[in-house]
C-alpha cells in the first residue's frame, strides 16, 4: 500500500471514529484547522432531536395546501374558489389575483408567476393556495377548487422549442453562447463524433420541504424554512407581498442537506401571503410529490461533439452542440449554460474550440441549480469522445488524456488562463497507478456481492469487469461578474466566541470550518455559530463552495480583527507588536515564552465584536464569442471506476470509485472525505438509476420507488487516493471546496468503466440495461 | 399530531383469530383489512385511500405460522417475508424464501405479509410467480366459519374474487422435496422492484417442471408447452442435468411463449418487430429461465 493510500484509510478510520473521540477520558480535542473536528449537531442529527422545518409548531397554526396544474401546457379559463371557500374550517383561499405584490419571481430572472394566472406551463405549477385548520381539509378544500383547462399540446423536445411557438413572453430561447476560440478551418488528421444524452437528475432532498410562516404584529411576516439563500428568498418574498425587505424575516431552521437549491418558492410564497391573509400562522410540509413536482432540477441535456486529433492523439479541435432543456422558467440555466460551454473540452489543452450552446423553454420539469451544473453533463461527453478517440488511435485511454491534459498556465477555450494550481496529470497517474481491486476468480472465497444485488439473478459466467476512467473540472463562486462578497461577524466574551454569519450549513460543513477557523486564530475552544435569518448581512447562495471560500474567509477576517484587538493594549504593554504574541490553550505568550498572561486577564471582562467581509476578485461575463476571465477558480479531479456488468441482463454494480482531487487544502480530513464519498455516490446516482421520467410533460413516478437514489448495496468502495495540496493562492486557506467536482467526475467514469466492459457505446446517462449487454464473446 | 392524522375517528379492531376478523368485518362492511400495511398505508398517506374502519389482522397467531397437512405446507397468510426468508422455512419451500428475501428492504420484509402480496396483487409481487408455479391453493375463510379453496390463479386473474367479508386464511403449498429457484432482475444492485423475474419449480413425482414468469404482465405466466417440453428432455432418475443448449433453448421458449412476436398485419407481410425495451425484456426473461433451469438441475 502506497503512502497515499495509507492517508485515505487514515482520512476513512477518522471520520469513523470522530464520535468515539468525545468520551471523558480521551485526550482533549486537536483544535483548528487540518484537524477533523466533529459537526456540533452530529449527536443531535443522529438521535433524531435536530429541529427541521416540518417539526415547527406555533400556537394556533393553520395548515396550507397548494392546488398544483395537473397538465404541463394549458390556458386557464376560469378557476372557481367558492366550494372551497364555503368548506368548514377553511380560513383563506388565494389565487394569482390575491397577490398584493410583484405577481412573477425568480432567483436570477424575474419569469416565474407565483400563481399561474391564464397559461400552466409545467406539470405541478401552483394555480391557488389554501389555508385551513386542518391539513386534511386544506387538501380537499385545495381539491374542490374548479379550474376549468384548455389543455395544450406541451412541448417536451427542446429540439423542437426553436420554432414552437413562445412559451413564455420571453420566448423560448433563454440563452444562445456562441463560443469561438482559434481557427475554424483546422481539421485534424483522426476525427470521432458522438451524440449524448443525459437524463433529468433530482436533488432529492432526503428531508421533507416544509415551511411555517407567522405574521408580525408590525405587518410583516416571518418565514421559517431550510432555505440555503435567505436574503434572496426574502427579497422575493417581499416583492410578492408588496412590502419592504425589512418587515419580511426568513428564519433558517436546520437544512437537512441540500444539492441546490432547496427549497421551492412555489410554497414558501403563498404561505406568506396565507399568513398575512389570515392573521394566523401558517404551515406546510410538501409531499415527496409536491417536492418532485415544485423543486428545480438537473438540466436534461443533448449533446453533439466532434474531435480532431493528430495521429499522435493530440487534440487539434473540439466542435459541439449543447442544448440544455431548461423546462418552463429560467432559474439558473444561464450560468448552467456558460458553465456548460466553458467547460465543453473538459481539462485539457484545445488549440481550437466552436462550441454552440442554447438553454430553451419547454414544458418539461423545471431545471435550475443542482451542484455541477452544465459541468458534469459535458463531462460524460467529452469523456466518451476521449475513449473513443483514444479506440480509434489504438492508444491507451489514459495516455491519451495525459498527452493532452491541462496545467497551470495554459488557457481555456473562453480565453482565460489558469492561473490557479491545476495538477491534472498527477491526478489521473494517481489513480492509474493506485492497485486494481481483486477480481472474483483471484478470491474465490468472498462473498461476491454480483450485478442484481444479494438475492438477484447474478451468474459469475456472465459476469464482465470493466475499468474506466474520468477527469473533470468545476468552477467555485460565481461566475460571470457575480458579486460573491460574504459578511461575518466574531463576538467573544468570557472565553466563548461566537460566530454570526449568514451562510447556511447545507451539510457542506460551514459551521464546522467557522469553528475551526476561530479556534485556529483565537486559540478558543467553545466556538458557537448563530443560526441564521435575514436580520444578519447577507452572505450568498450555499453553492458553488462559495461558503468555504469567501464565508470562511469573512470569519477569519473577523477572527482576526478580534486577535488584534485582543492583543494590541499587551503588545503596547510589553512593548512588542501583536505578531510576535500567540494564543494557545487560553494563554498568551510572548514570541520568547518570558512573558504570559492568561486570555481571561486580558480580556478584562471586556466583550470584543468585529465584522469583516470577504470579496474573491471579480470576473466578468462571458462575451458574444464566449470569450471572458468568468471564473473566480477552477477545480479537479480524476476518478477511476471499476464495475461488473452482467452482460446478459445488462445489470450494473459499481465495484470501487477510486478518486484523486485536486483540494488545495486539507482543512477538516473527516468531512471532506464525507463530501467527496457523497459527491461521487450522487454521480453513481446519475450514471445508473437516476432519470425523473416524463411522458408527455407529466412525471410519471412523483415517488422514490420509480425514482431510484443510490442505497448502500449501490455505493461502492470509495479509495481517496490522492488529495493534492497544492494551495491555490487566491483563495482564504488556500482550500478549493470540493462537493462539485466528484458529482461532475463520476458518471463520466462509470460510463468509461461499463464501456470497457461491454465495448458498447455508452452515450446516454443514466445508463439503461438494453444499452449494456454485450455478446458473451466481446 | 401528524400532517397525516386522518380528521374522523377510525374504528379499529384487533380481532385474535380468523373467524373473529371475518366477523368483524361482516358487521363493519366498510371497513378495510390490514396485515403488514406496506401498501395499504402509502396509499393511505398519499390520500388515495381513507377507511373508515380497519380491522388489524396482526394478533391472528393462527396467520403468522404454517402447518402441516398431507404433503403440503400450510402457510398463515400473516406470515411476514422475514419469516418465510429464513433458513428453516427456505429448506421447505425454498423458491418462495428467495422470493421473500428479494422482495425489498429490511422494514418492508419484517412487516410485509404472504396474504398482502397476494391482495395487492401487484405484477411485481415477488411472491405470486412462486406461487404461481408451485399452483398454490388459497383457504378463503368466509362467514359462519366456512371455508373455500381456490387456486391462487383464479384470483389473480380475477376469475374467483373475493366476497365481502371473505379474508385470506391460508396458502396451501405442496411438499415437492426437490430444488426450487427464484431469480429477479431489477435495475440495481440494492433492493428495487422486478423489472421481470422467474420461478422454477421442478417435481420429480410426476416428472414435472413448473415454471412462472413475473412483473412482465399484470399476474404471472404459466409457459405451459416450454415446460412440457423441458421436462420431457430431463432424465429424472438419473443425473437430471441438461446440455447448455437445452437449457438456452427453454430460456428462449419460455421468454417467446411470455412475450410473443407482434401479429403479422391482416394483408399479409412482415410483422412489426418488437421495440427495443421489449426485446431487451424477452432477452431478459429468456436468461433468466436458462439460468434458473441450470441452477436448479446442477
Amino acid at each position: 500500500m502506497s503512502n497515499d493510500a495509507a492517508t485515505a484509510a487514515n482520512a476513512t478510520s477518522t471520520r469513523i471514529t470522530t464520535s468515539v473521540t468525545e468520551g471523558p477520558d480521551t485526550e482533549p480535542p486537536a483544535l483548528g484547522l487540518g484537524v477533523s473536528l466533529p459537526p456540533a449537531d452530529a449527536r443531535a442529527k443522529t438521535e433524531g432531536t435536530f429541529p427541521y422545518a416540518a417539526d415547527l409548531w406555533a400556537e394556533g397554526l393553520l395548515w396550507a395546501a397548494v392546488l398544483r396544474s395537473p397538465h404541463p401546457h394549458a390556458r386557464i379559463l376560469s378557476v372557481d374558489t367558492s366550494a372551497a371557500v364555503e368548506m368548514a374550517g377553511v380560513r383563506a383561499v388565494i389565487t394569482h389575483e390575491d397577490i398584493p405584490g410583484e405577481r412573477a419571481y425568480g432567483r436570477r430572472i424575474v419569469d416565474r408567476p407565483v400563481f399561474a394566472s391564464d397559461l400552466v406551463r409545467h406539470h405541478g405549477e401552483p394555480i391557488a393556495a389554501v389555508a385551513a385548520d386542518h391539513p386534511d381539509t386544506a387538501r380537499l378544500a385545495a381539491a374542490a377548487i374548479a379550474v376549468e383547462y384548455e389543455v395544450l399540446e406541451p412541448v417536451t423536445d427542446p429540439e423542437k422549442a426553436f420554432a414552437a411557438e413562445p412559451l413564455h413572453p420571453d420566448g423560448n430561447l433563454i440563452r444562445h453562447i456562441p463560443l469561438r476560440y482559434g481557427d475554424p478551418d483546422v481539421t485534424g488528421e483522426v476525427v470521432v463524433e458522438g451524440l449524448y444524452r443525459i437524463g433529468r437528475q433530482d436533488p432529492a432532498p432526503i428531508g421533507a420541504e416544509a415551511g411555517l410562516a407567522v405574521p408580525r404584529p408590525d405587518g410583516g411576516v416571518e418565514i421559517y424554512t431550510a432555505s440555503t439563500d435567505p436574503h434572496t428568498d426574502r427579497d422575493l418574498a417581499a416583492a410578492c407581498f408588496g412590502l419592504e425587505p425589512e418587515r419580511v424575516k426568513v428564519v433558517v431552521t436546520g437544512v437537512p442537506g441540500a444539492t441546490g437549491d432547496r427549497e421551492d418558492p412555489g410554497f414558501q410564497l403563498p404561505l406568506g401571503l396565507l399568513a398575512l391573509r389570515t392573521g394566523c400562522p401558517v404551515k406546510l410540509t410538501a409531499t415527496r410529490e409536491e417536492s418532485f413536482l415544485g423543486h428545480s432540477h438537473r438540466h436534461p441535456t443533448l449533446l453533439r461533439y466532434r474531435h480532431h486529433a493528430d495521429a499522435d492523439g493530440r487534440l487539434v479541435k473540439v466542435e459541439a452542440q449543447i442544448l440544455l432543456d431548461a423546462g418552463a422558467y429560467a432559474e439558473s440555466s444561464s450560468e448552467s449554460l456558460a458553465a456548460a460551454v466553458a467547460f465543453a473540452c473538459g481539462p485539457y489543452v484545445v488549440p481550437h474550440a466552436f462550441i454552440e450552446g442554447w438553454a430553451v423553454r419547454t414544458n418539461n420539469p423545471p431545471s435550475g441549480h443542482v451542484r455541477g451544473e452544465g459541468a458534469m453533463q459535458v463531462c460524460a461527453a467529452y469523456e466518451g469522445q476521449m475513449d473513443k478517440l483514444a479506440a480509434k488511435l489504438g492508444i491507451d485511454p489514459v495516455e491519451l488524456r495525459l498527452r493532452n491534459a491541462l496545467a497551470t498556465g495554459d488557457i481555456l477555450p473562453t480565453g482565460q488562463t489558469v492561473t490557479c494550481p491545476a495538477p491534472v496529470s498527477e491526478l489521473l497517474t494517481s489513480v492509474r497507478d493506485f492497485p486494481l481491486p481483486a477480481l472474483p476468480k483471484d478470491a474465490p472465497e468472498d462473498d461476491w456481492l454480483l450485478p442484481g444485488g444479494p438475492e438477484g439473478a447474478g451468474e459469475p459466467g456472465a459476469v464482465r469487469r470493466g475499468v474506466g476512467y474520468g477527469l473533470g473540472m468545476v468552477h467555485m463562486l460565481g461566475a460571470e461578474g457575480a458579486d460573491e462578497v460574504s459578511t461575518a461577524t466574531v463576538r467573544v466574551h468570557d472565553g466563548i466566541a461566537t460566530v454570526i454569519c449568514a451562510a447556511v450549513e447545507t451539510g457542506q460543513g460551514f459551521s464546522t470550518l467557522a469553528r475551526q477557523v476561530v479556534q485556529e486564530t483565537l486559540g478558543i475552544e467553545e466556538v458557537h455559530v448563530a443560526s441564521v435569518d435575514t436580520d444578519q448581512p447577507p452572505a450568498g447562495p450555499a453553492t458553488h463552495g462559495r461558503h468555504t471560500w469567501v464565508s470562511a474567509g469573512a470569519v477569519e477576517r473577523a477572527a482576526k480583527m478580534v486577535r488584534t484587538q485582543l492583543l494590541q493594549p499587551l503588545a503596547h504593554k510589553f512593548g512588542m507588536s501583536t505578531e510576535l504574541l500567540q494564543i494557545a490553550d487560553g494563554k498568551i505568550t510572548s514570541y520568547d515564552g518570558v512573558l504570559s498572561t492568561t486570555v481571561t486577564e486580558a480580556m478584562d471582562g471586556k466583550e470584543l465584536w468585529a465584522t469583516a467581509q470577504c470579496r474573491p476578485h471579480p470576473t466578468e461575463p462571458l462575451d458574444e464569442s464566449g470569450q471572458g476571465d468568468a471564473f473566480v477558480g477552477l477545480a479537479f479531479c480524476a476518478i477511476r471506476a471499476v464495475v461488473d456488468v452482467d452482460i446478459e441482463l445488462g445489470s450494473v454494480r459499481v465495484v470501487e470509485m477510486a478518486v484523486a482531487q485536486d483540494v488545495g487544502r486539507v482543512l477538516n480530513p473527516s468531512q471532506l472525505a464525507t463530501r467527496i464519498e457523497a459527491g461521487i455516490t450522487q454521480g453513481i446516482g446519475a450514471a445508473l438509476t437516476e432519470n425523473l421520467r416524463t411522458a408527455r410533460g407529466l412525471i410519471r413516478h412523483p415517488d422514490l420507488t420509480g425514482y431510484a437514489l443510490p442505497t448502500a448495496l449501490d455505493a461502492p468502495e470509495i479509495r481517496i487516493v490522492k488529495l493534492i495540496e497544492e494551495r491555490d493562492v487566491v483563495a482564504p486557506f488556500g482550500a478549493k471546496p470540493a462537493s462539485a467536482v466528484p458529482v461532475v467526475t463520476s458518471p463520466a467514469a462509470v460510463a468509461a468503466a461499463v464501456r470497457a466492459a461491454t465495448g458498447r457505446p455508452i452515450n446516454r446517462l443514466p445508463i439503461r440495461p438494453q444499452a449494456a449487454v454485450a455478446a458473451p464473446n466481446a | 399530531m401528524t400532517t397525516h392524522a386522518p380528521q374522523a375517528t377510525q374504528s379499529v379492531t384487533l380481532p385474535a383469530s380468523l373467524d373473529e376478523a371475518v366477523a368483524a368485518l361482516g358487521a363493519m362492511p366498510a371497513a378495510v383489512p390490514v396485515a403488514g400495511g406496506t401498501d395499504l398505508m402509502s396509499a393511505v398517506n398519499k390520500g388515495l385511500l381513507r377507511p373508515s374502519g380497519l380491522v388489524g389482522l396482526g394478533r391472528i397467531s393462527e396467520l403468522r405460522g404454517w402447518h402441516y397437512q398431507d404433503g403440503h405446507a400450510l402457510l398463515g397468510a400473516g406470515l411476514t417475508h422475514a419469516r418465510m426468508g429464513r433458513p428453516d422455512f427456505a429448506a421447505l419451500i425454498p423458491a418462495l424464501a428467495a422470493s421473500a428475501r428479494a422482495a425489498g428492504p429490511p422494514q418492508i420484509r419484517n412487516a410485509g405479509t404472504l396474504g398482502g402480496n397476494i391482495a395487492t396483487a401487484a405484477p411485481t409481487g415477488d411472491a405470486l410467480p412462486v406461487l404461481a408455479a408451485l399452483e398454490a391453493e388459497l383457504v378463503i375463510a368466509g362467514p359462519g366459519g366456512a371455508r373455500r379453496e381456490i387456486p391462487v390463479s383464479h384470483l389473480l386473474a380475477g376469475r374467483d374474487m373475493l366476497e365481502p367479508a371473505e379474508l385470506i386464511g391460508f396458502v396451501r403449498v405442496p411438499l415437492l422435496h426437490a430444488p426450487q429457484v427464484f431469480l429477479k432482475a431489477t435495475g440495481r444492485t440494492g433492493p428495487g422492484r422486478a423489472t421481470a423475474s422467474v420461478a422454477i419449480v421442478l417435481d420429480p413425482a410426476r416428472r414435472g417442471v413448473r415454471c412462472a414468469v413475473g412483473a412482465i404482465a399484470p399476474m404471472p405466466l404459466r409457459p405451459l408447452e416450454a415446460e412440457r417440453w423441458i421436462a420431457s428432455l430431463i432424465d429424472w432418475d438419473g443425473e437430471r442435468g441438461l446440455a447448455p443448449d437445452a437449457l438456452a433453448a427453454f430460456g428462449e421458449y419460455v421468454a417467446a411463449a411470455c412475450i410473443p412476436d407482434q401479429a403479422p398485419p391482416a394483408d399479409g407481410g412482415e410483422a412489426p418487430p418488437l421495440p427495443p425495451a421489449v426485446l431487451h425484456l424477452r432477452r431478459t426473461v429468456a436468461a433468466l429461465a436458462r439460468r434458473a433451469l441450470g441452477r436448479a438441475l446442477s
